[in-house]
């Protein structure tokens, strides 16, 4: 232990988990533990090979949005008078008719959120559906979008509500 | 360990609720993580830069609070702003969490599809916009491997594929995959905790406010996690350092 209290069992926990880039840790313990560092050939030893590491995981692929996500994204908006296509095709060979898709299925394992964000946006009347007690918020919505958009918000985020609590639901089960 | 990661639910709850304890943190530099490479004409540092003080000219930026009240009133350019601003790390975080870029766009989607819908409720000052955006992805792509299996989110899931052999050659294609692959293979918190630490170049701070878990929570999925990658891809790790010490 040096006189700043940091050890150099510390400072090889400190690359054990956050790699060999210093920026990247804690920043109040940064300065002493490159100070242990510069002392200790062995920290040195286990910087680099942390290292490798940092620069073999830097090579997992990333591609950027496609111009149709963000047209979808963009066509979501409230108010939005473009509908967007749905996601991406889903598996489920047969479709059955929304309304009947989203009550029996969303507590299913296999519900896909997507298809129900898609469904909101498409902004199907669910308005009269469900009940208008928001889950989220108690306040009247300040939204200057026209009454049906505004009541098909509120119904999205009933559906949205739902088909979240279908994970909690989730979590119930397996614990 | 008590590390529950909630579900969707709770990211809802932060637009009105009480400061954190501690400061919210701010986002590093995006130059520190590797997957958040702002393109210069598209992104900016996301800081209240619209507020003066310092001296010398200063660039009036809208901060991410200006852009949701914005987004809020049904501004377009606003939305397309804030979708510029950070769809393309949402999508970097997901594709680290699900492992293939279809998957990582239809929960961006879904990420920016609650962001309009919430918008009229965000309250600025009581959270940190990117800490909550980063925090629903994380959850939707948590849920999402519940759904697809994934039942204990502490397990290591078995291999969706064979594993190339010890002396196959590895292309940098492949070595790309099959890093892709050894994350897929991480336990979910495991894989949550490295793609929001190293992937995204956030504070352990940061990371521990987006998954809901203490630092040292953190720390022990970031040492836990690293240390599989190191088992998983001890192959690669060789093959790699063959390559560029040629």
């Amino acid at each position: 232990m040096n006189e700043t209290g940091m050890t150099k069992e510390r400072v090889a926990a400190l690359i054990d988990a956050y790699g060999a880039s210093p920026e990247r840790w804690p920043e109040a313990e940064r300065p002493q533990a490159l100070a242990l560092l510069a002392q200790s050939a062995s920290a040195r030893e286990l910087l680099h090979e942390a290292r490798s590491l940092d620069l073999l995981l830097n090579m997992a692929p990333v591609d950027l949005p496609s111009a149709a996500l963000e047209d979808r994204i963009m066509a979501a908006r409230p108010g939005s008078v473009a509908q967007p296509a749905l996601a991406r095709p889903t598996r489920r060979e047969t479709r059955p008719p929304l309304f009947a898709r989203l009550w029996n299925d969303y507590r299913s394992a296999a519900f896909p959120t997507g298809m129900l964000a898609a469904s909101i946006v498409l902004g199907m009347g669910f308005g009269s559906a469900v009940n208008t007690t928001s889950f989220f918020d108690t306040s009247p919505l300040t939204s200057t979008a026209p009454i049906t958009m505004a009541s098909n918000e509120a119904a999205g985020d009933q559906l949205l509500a739902l088909a979240l609590s279908e994970s909690s639901y989730t979590e119930e089960m397996i614990r | 360990m008590s590390e529950d990661f909630r579900s969707c639910e709770t990211e809802d709850a932060d637009f009105d609720r009480r400061p954190p304890a501690c400061p919210a943190p701010e986002i590093m530099a995006p130059s520190q993580a590797y997957d958040w490479q702002p393109a210069a004409h598209k992104t900016q540092r996301l800081r209240n830069s619209h507020k003066t003080g310092r001296g010398g000219a200063q660039v009036s930026m809208p901060s991410d609070d200006d852009l949701v009240a914005a987004v809020a009133e049904g501004d377009e350019r606003a939305c397309r702003s804030l979708m510029d601003r950070h769809l393309t790390r949402i999508v970097a975080l997901a594709r680290r969490m699900l492992g293939n870029h279809a998957d990582a766009e239809e929960v961006a989607q879904e990420v920016f599809l609650r962001v309009w819908t919430h918008a009229d409720r965000w309250q600025p000052g009581r959270a940190q916009f990117s800490t909550w955006l980063h925090r629903v992805a994380i959850n939707l792509c948590l849920d999402r491997l519940r759904r697809q299996g994934m039942t204990d989110i502490d397990s290591i899931p078995e291999p969706a594929s064979e594993e190339p052999g010890p002396y196959e050659q590895l292309a940098q294609r492949d070595l790309a995959r099959s890093v892709e692959a050894a994350l897929q293979r991480l336990p979910a918190r495991q894989r949550a905790a490295i793609t929001l630490a190293h992937f995204q170049g956030l504070t352990n701070i940061e990371a521990a406010e987006i998954l809901e878990v203490t630092v040292e929570a953190v720390e022990s999925l970031l040492g836990r996690a690293r240390r599989q990658l190191r088992v998983l891809l001890a192959t690669e790790k060789a093959e790699w350092l063959r390559m560029t010490s040629d």
